[in-house]
């Protein structure tokens, strides 16, 4: 049974932007999903709508077997430990150290008080440091958050999402503010975890290269509509070309321009 | 056009002033205040009623006098150590009066903040609150002496009061600088309201939170002084006045203000201090 489903799934945020509209999509466990479209087209509502940070205007999301638009508060908030979320501007607690960051993750499980105190078992303890040395950042574990590089920010964030003990991965550009490098250990990473731990990654992407390297199945969204789901091998330029519309042609100079600077 | 050919056209002086700065309505405004302010003044000066007071006289005078305050101070009225007790007693009342406002406050700001609240909740509390600081803190006193009395009491709820208005809007606008994103991450995360805003919110703002409450501090210590003065709340200020409108005992008036002087200087250094240790870790 697939993981994730949605159906006839809209979002309008007022008359006259209707930012999704009609999405269908069914998701198995273990996929790694890049979603691409141009700026404004839908990918940032789209993730927010599949665990209700933005409430959709219309359709069905179903996550793990449970209609997710239909539940009570409690009791997505339960769901919700089971979708880790991952940003372009990663949002640490600048002020707080590293591994705290890390244990934010878990707050979920746990009641109002124990959390808002910041009580955290030893088992949580060892697996935040576990965490932290799988994505290399042992020797950062008790610096100051904001005084990480850009990249090593990113895996702070990914950290404080695997510690929910995931299903899924909803990444909203976890690459656009990074370098080429910072940004090849991002999407390394991402892959090893849903090739190795099984969970299921969907990733908000605008560069066309990386997500069809990366991807085993590409959604292309334009305009609030899916326009393409399929491989990222099926893909033809023409379907990219109407993907991204008029913005093609600055796209594949960018691209072109990637590549000048690799080789 | 090049580099070189826009730099010379800057070269050349030229007779007419550039303006840089807009000139529009408000700037006129402004200048116009200015003008009358400036004119005003100089027709105060022409009008002086200085038959009774020679200006020279009233100046040397009024230097004599310091000079007796601050180089000639004596106990009279009271000993060293009571005139200690009764600092302590003042600067009890603005611990006292900042203690319990940053209490409440950091309640109300949590509400008053847009990002942690409604739109509703957090508007009314900032409209009502805008209104208590409005109306200056002593006025606050003499109005709550109406209902219990001039004294402690009265100084107690207003000076309240008063820091309320003041660290509500402090506490909330830096509660509100937190960057949205790290509210949506743990939202997203299953993370409720409470934990967000002990694990997020205020480790962020742990720096202005006491940054706010230690300058809060310091002006409620003035007010102290000053409503041991005007209204019977005790302490050193109530030395203040005795000695200046009762016994008119200049000396002890200056003892009095190297206490109050002593004590605010090390306030000062207290919270330089914290300062600088928050920064660092
Ligand atoms: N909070 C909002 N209120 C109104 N319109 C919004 C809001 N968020 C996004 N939109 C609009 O919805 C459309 C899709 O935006 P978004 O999902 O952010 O696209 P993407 O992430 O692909 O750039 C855009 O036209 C955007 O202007
Ligand atoms: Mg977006």
């Amino acid at each position: 049974m697939a993981l994730l489903e949605l159906f006839n799934l809209s979002k309008r945020y007022d008359q006259h932007t209707i930012a999704l509209s009609d999405i269908n999509i069914s998701v198995n466990k273990g996929e790694f999903i890049a979603v691409i479209g141009p700026s404004g087209a839908g990918k940032s509502t789209l993730l927010r709508c599949i665990n209700r940070m933005i409430e959709p205007t219309n359709g069905e999301v179903t996550f793990d077997g449970v209609d997710l638009l239909h539940v009570k508060r409690k009791e997505l908030r339960r769901l919700r430990t089971k979708i880790g979320m991952i940003f372009q501007h990663y949002h640490l607690v600048n002020r707080l150290t590293v591994i705290e960051n890390v244990l934010h993750g878990r707050l979920g499980y746990k009641s109002s008080v124990v959390g808002a105190l910041g009580i955290y078992t030893k088992k949580e303890k060892e697996q935040a440091i576990q965490l932290l040395r799988m994505l290399g950042l042992a020797d950062q574990m008790y610096k100051r958050s904001d005084k990480l590089s850009g990249g090593q920010k990113q895996r702070v964030g990914i950290a404080r999402a695997l510690i929910q003990d995931p299903k899924m991965l909803l990444c909203d550009e976890p690459i656009a503010s990074l370098d080429p490098n910072a940004s090849k250990i991002i999407m390394d990473y991402l892959q090893k975890i849903s090739q190795s731990l099984g969970i299921t990654v969907i990733v908000n992407l605008h560069q066309v290269d990386v997500a069809l390297q990366y991807s085993d199945r590409i959604i292309g969204v334009s305009q609030g509509q899916i326009v393409y789901d399929g491989t990222p091998t099926d893909i033809t330029q023409e379907q990219i070309h109407q993907i991204y519309g008029s913005d093609f042609d600055d796209l594949m100079v960018e691209m072109n321009k990637e590549k000048h600077y690799a080789g | 056009m090049d580099f070189e050919n826009i730099m010379k056209r800057i070269a050349p002086p030229s007779n007419r002033p550039v303006r840089v700065k807009p000139m529009n309505q408000s700037a006129i405004v402004i200048r116009l205040t200015l003008l009358s302010l400036v004119i005003l003044t100089i027709i105060g000066f022409f009008t002086y009623d200085d038959t009774d007071v020679g200006m020279l006289e009233g100046i040397t005078a009024t230097f004599t006098n310091f000079k007796v305050m601050f180089t000639e101070p004596h106990f009279n009225h009271f000993t060293f150590m009571e005139g200690l007790y009764q600092v302590l007693v003042t600067i009890s009342l603005a611990l006292l009066t900042t203690v319990i406002g940053a209490v409440i406050s950091l309640m109300l700001g949590l509400l008053a903040a847009k990002n942690l609240s409604t739109p509703k909740i957090s508007n009314s509390i900032k409209n009502f609150v805008a209104v208590v600081r409005a109306v200056p803190t002593v006025l606050w006193v003499l109005i709550f002496a109406i209902a219990a009395g001039l004294g402690s009491v009265a100084a107690v709820i207003g000076m309240t009061f008063h820091s309320v208005g003041y660290l509500i809007k402090a506490y909330s606008e830096s509660f509100e600088e937190l960057d949205d994103g790290v509210i949506e991450v743990l939202k997203a995360s299953g993370a409720n309201w409470w934990q967000i805003v002990w694990q997020a919110v205020i480790p962020s703002s742990m720096t202005y939170i006491i940054s706010w409450t230690f300058l809060r501090f310091e002006i409620n210590f003035s007010v102290a002084v000053a409503m041991g003065a005007a209204a019977g709340a005790g302490g050193i200020g109530y030395d203040l006045f005795m000695a200046s409108s009762f016994y008119l005992d200049l000396r002890e008036l200056g003892t009095i203000t190297f206490y109050i002087l002593v004590f605010a200087i090390l306030l000062e250094i207290v919270a330089i201090r914290i300062k600088r240790h928050i920064n660092i870790t």
